[in-house]
């Protein structure tokens, strides 16, 4: 019921707003922050709820759907599934709250978008029936597809295609992997999936074909080349969300689907995904370093960080003598980790990339210098977030990353120490781009004219630094709400592949 | 008897007497308003569809000895063929002047064609029913005379569809050669073997059927009947039409000519997929929107020709359901277009559409919600569509057709956004103006846009609806 409402309320009134809000921009701006903070205060509602001891599904909903093909309406959350929510109520409001800084044309269906890509989002990781899983995983494409092609840069059009065809190509394999699931098993629900007996060829196939859908998501290195021209072409509001949520999307979708449905496929291919993953984390680092546009070192960073949530998925596997229980709890509760910070310190420096680009109109590190001078505040903030992304203790990205680098020390040391450079490549180019940035001298004329932050971009961004050291400091509760779950699925997935 | 015999066909006598009142009042009232007109036909088509809806409940017979059959099956797709028929009618009550009341007769006559064709269980009045419909159809596309392309079209339309009928009707011939009947039920009983004649005659049935459905490698009249007729004719050409052939190739391969199934499902199959490659690849290159809609239905119609050739309830009804879910969505696709076309602007081309999005954004929104449910983007009708054809092929071992077929709509996806690329991305100084006003049309075209969302929320009933007729029909046969 809860979760309904959380997913219904935002479309709803995301559908309301485009039907009157034409002629009443304010009206609608004040509506949509209403709703998605209405959304938020019920998440929190749901969390004092939430039994992080109990083990298996919570607010659970079942009502039929589709009657012939045994299709359900059902959903629930367990501890893998509720943080990503919470991070998806949290997150909306403060784009909504930054959508009036810059001048938009039909401010109301700009709103309306995100309303509904809430929803549907919320959807995405609350639906427990494979079908409608995919239902509300694809028709997320539609309100992302129309940000990016509205409000979006230059190169919009270009980028919007590329992004919706590759996520398009890659989600119909997942589909016919779904309905072969269905034909084997003669039920759409997810759990009924785990429970199935394949052969290795058909779970290698069915490892694949998810895979193909989710690594396009993630994006894993080679499939991630729609995500720079995407990020770089939003608006800044699309590129928050399509950094701090839609990539999560991938790495739940490897949690709730591949691991648990296809263990021994999961096992049998971990070196592939490993090499995979420390390709994403050194080259793609690399690649981050030579960027001379923001956004666009941002979005490789964000693939590099990335590969730290499907090396903590899949690393220990790598050695079946060692592997175990804990170091596979360790390594998932670093790869969930990764993703709950990824979404808040990348979200937090587009928004600040956002910011900087109202004022200046350029994306260029070369057009910046000094921005310190003029913008102090700001600057500190900008500068606290780029800490995060290069990993430093005592904020968020140090947890996840360490976690997943600990997992493969127990594994394997040499893989903990090629992805352990991202310490120093992360650092490299989160910092050089600062120092580019933020301090130096004043080189273009415009950043004289600068205004520091205003109060409805500072408050924003504070809110995401305090949660960004909150958990960097104090990762317990989070890791408590996950534990169960994540020790569930552990067992689970070791019985399938008989380790 | 005779009365027994008449309130058998009620939904057809209906229509027959709604032709010739039209006639009368047409001929005879000089000052009649078109308004009029249109109600009158509205009426009819109503009342037709009332009867029909009673008609349920006469059990199954045989009339006229044995060259009609009156059961559930054929009833059931008058009922849908009539439906449809209402709709067109409604979504092309636009523009009133350049358009003559003739057309909406000779859409009276195909309709006719349609439910003969529903319930023709003899090879005669297969053929009857069959060509009052296609009669109609060239008369419908060369009736916009004043454009040289509809005279064009029509042309083109009359040849090839004069050649697919001799080829069906030489088909025809041969299966009557071969066992000595033309009843279908006589057929079906007969014992034939799968020779050499009955592939000739079956291959040459098929390419009438195909030619029909508008299916590669006959699919060569679709493009241009579409852009040469005016969108009255247009909209009925994509729709009704494609009911009448369905009916078509249920009764003569499905039921009469079943022993051969092995022989023609890999024609149609050949066929279906064909279209889907073709179809997409070459809508890729179109600019003028009535092209695009044409080609993507060849690709549609693919869908459903590939999972007829399954040949079991699950993929007839699959195959069924895509139909029912394809027209929907032309309606409302053709509807949309006729709304922002006027009189000096009859032809819609992409770049037409740039900035819509401000100008109409009703329309604009609800031509969203039409194209990405032609792309097959849930929660619109056009995902349940192809999946129930993906579930089908999957089911029955031909994974490898369920993805080409699934490649294939990811690259047509292209097509479809640019759509929605040039209504919502691009920005004009010369929007087309929007004259805003709400008329019978546009309720419609919105009608059967949210209709695209609505049954997409809950697809329940044309599942169960399709499964229903498919497997009362393969039973009872």
């Amino acid at each position: 019921m809860i979760l309904d409402l959380m997913i219904w309320a935002p479309i709803i009134s995301g559908l309301i707003i485009l039907m009157i809000g034409k002629n009443y921009g304010s009206l609608s701006y004040s509506l949509s922050i209403f709703s998605s903070s209405l959304v938020f205060v019920i998440s929190l509602y749901a969390l004092s709820m939430y039994d992080s001891s109990q083990t298996g599904i919570q607010f659970e909903l079942i009502t039929s759907w589709i009657e012939r093909f045994d299709i359900n309406y059902h959903l629930g959350v367990d501890g893998i599934s509720f943080p990503l929510i919470l991070l998806t109520t949290f997150i909306t409001p403060i784009v909504l709250l930054t959508s009036r800084t810059s001048e938009k044309s039909n401010l109301h269906q700009y709103l309306a978008s995100f309303l509904i890509l809430e929803g549907l989002m919320i959807g995405v990781f609350s639906a427990l029936d494979a079908f409608l899983f995919y239902v509300f995983w694809e028709a997320m494409l539609i309100p992302m597809f129309i940000i990016i092609g509205i409000w979006g840069g230059k190169n919009r059009v270009y980028a919007t295609i590329k992004f919706f065809l590759y996520t398009f190509l890659g989600s119909v394999f997942m589909l016919i992997a779904i309905i072969y699931l269905y034909i084997q098993t003669g039920s759409y629900s997810i759990f009924d999936f785990y429970n199935i007996d394949l052969s290795r060829t058909e779970q290698i196939l069915i490892f694949l074909a998810f895979l193909f859908a989710f690594a396009v998501k993630i994006p894993m290195w080679p499939v991630h080349t729609w995500l720079p021209d995407a990020h770089v072409e939003a608006p800044t509001g699309g590129s928050v969300i399509l950094a701090a949520i839609l990539l999560k999307m991938g790495g739940y979708g490897l949690l709730r689907f591949s691991l648990p449905i296809t263990p021994n496929a999961s096992s049998e291919l971990s070196m592939v995904m490993v090499v995979l993953s420390l390709i994403a984390i050194i080259y793609i680092g690399m690649v981050a370093l030579s960027q001379t546009d923001m956004k666009k070192l941002i979005a490789y960073s964000s693939v590099a960080h990335m590969g730290f949530v499907t090396l903590g998925t899949f690393v220990v596997f790598l050695d079946h003598e060692i592997a175990s229980l804990e170091i596979m709890n360790l390594a998932i509760s670093g790869a969930m980790i990764q993703m709950i910070s990824h979404g808040l310190i990348s979200g937090a420096l587009f928004l600040c990339i956002g910011v900087m680009y109202d004022r200046v109109h350029s994306r260029e590190i070369d057009d910046y210098g000094g921005v310190a001078l003029m913008m102090p505040r700001f600057a500190g903030l900008m500068v606290f977030f780029a800490l995060a992304n290069a990993a430093l203790p005592g904020t968020s990205g140090f947890v996840g990353e360490v976690l997943v680098i600990l997992a493969s020390l127990k594994v394997n040391f040499w893989i903990a120490l090629l992805s352990g450079t991202t310490l120093v490549i992360g650092a490299a180019y989160t910092l050089w781009m600062i120092k580019r940035v933020i301090f130096g001298d004043v080189t273009n004329e415009k950043i004289n004219d600068i205004q520091d932050v205003s109060a409805i971009e500072l408050i924003p961004l504070m809110i995401l630094a305090i949660m960004v050291l909150a958990m960097g400091v104090y990762p317990e509760p989070l890791m408590n709400l996950m534990y169960v779950s994540i020790n569930d699925l552990s067992k689970l997935v070791f019985l399938g592949a008989g380790i | 008897m005779t009365f027994h015999i008449i309130g058998s066909i009620l939904p057809e006598v209906t229509i027959a007497i709604a032709i010739c009142v039209v006639i009368l009042v047409n001929s005879l009232i000089r000052s009649v308003s078109a308004a009029f007109i249109h109600s009158m036909i509205l009426f009819f088509l109503s009342v037709a569809l009332f009867l029909s809806f009673v008609s349920l409940e006469i059990p199954n017979s045989n009339i006229f000895n044995g060259h009609y059959v009156i059961d559930s099956f054929g009833t059931n797709l008058k009922i849908i063929a009539l439906i449809a028929s209402i709709l067109v009618h409604l979504a092309s009550l636009k523009s009133k002047n350049n358009i003559k009341n003739e057309i909406f007769l000779i859409q009276l006559f195909a309709t006719l064609g349609v439910l003969i064709l529903c319930s023709a269980h003899n090879l005669l009045t297969v053929y009857l029913g069959l060509e009052t419909l296609t009669l109609s159809m060239y008369g419908m596309v060369a009736s916009n005379r004043n454009s040289i392309e509809a005279t064009e079209s029509a042309m083109k339309f009359f040849i090839l569809g004069a050649i697919a009928s001799a080829i069906f009707l030489y088909g025809l011939s041969i299966v009557y050669g071969v066992t000595g009947t033309l009843s279908l039920e006589l057929i079906k009983e007969s014992n034939l073997l799968d020779g050499l004649e009955m592939r000739i005659a079956v291959a040459f049935i098929a390419c009438g059927v195909i030619f029909k459905f508008g299916a590669f490698p006959f699919h060569s009249w679709v493009p241009d009947s579409y852009q040469g007729s005016n969108t009255t004719a247009a909209i009925y050409i994509s729709s009704v039409p494609k009911i009448g052939a369905f009916a078509l190739i249920s009764r003569l391969f499905l039921d009469s000519l079943n022993v051969m199934s092995e022989f023609w499902s890999i024609l149609i199959l050949s066929a279906g997929l064909l279209s889907i490659i073709i179809g997409n690849l070459i809508a890729l290159m179109q600019i003028n929107l009535r092209r695009m809609l044409a080609y993507s239905a060849i690709g549609h119609i693919g869908f459903v020709l590939l999972s007829f050739s399954i040949v079991n309830d699950g993929g007839i009804s699959a195959s069924m359901t895509y139909l029912l879910m394809y027209i929907l969505m032309t309606i409302s696709a053709f509807a949309l277009i006729e709304s922002i076309s006027s009189e000096d602007h009859q032809h819609i081309e992409l770049s037409d559409l740039k900035g819509l999005n401000n100008s109409h954004p009703l329309i604009a929104f609800m031509l969203l919600f039409c194209m990405f449910s032609m792309v097959g983007i849930p929660p619109f009708i056009g995902f349940y569509a192809k999946w129930i054809v993906l579930s089908e092929l999957v089911n029955n071992g031909m994974l490898w057709f369920a993805i080409v077929g699934i490649i294939m709509s990811v690259i047509a996806a292209y097509y479809y956004l640019r759509v929605v690329w040039f209504m919502y991305f691009e920005k004009t100084d010369q929007p087309i103006e929007n004259k805003g006003m709400m008329n019978t049309h546009s309720i419609t075209s919105i009608f059967v846009s949210v209709m695209l969302l609505l049954i997409g929320l809950y697809p329940n009933p044309i599942i169960d609806y399709t499964r229903i007729i498919i497997s009362s029909f393969l039973l009872i046969d």
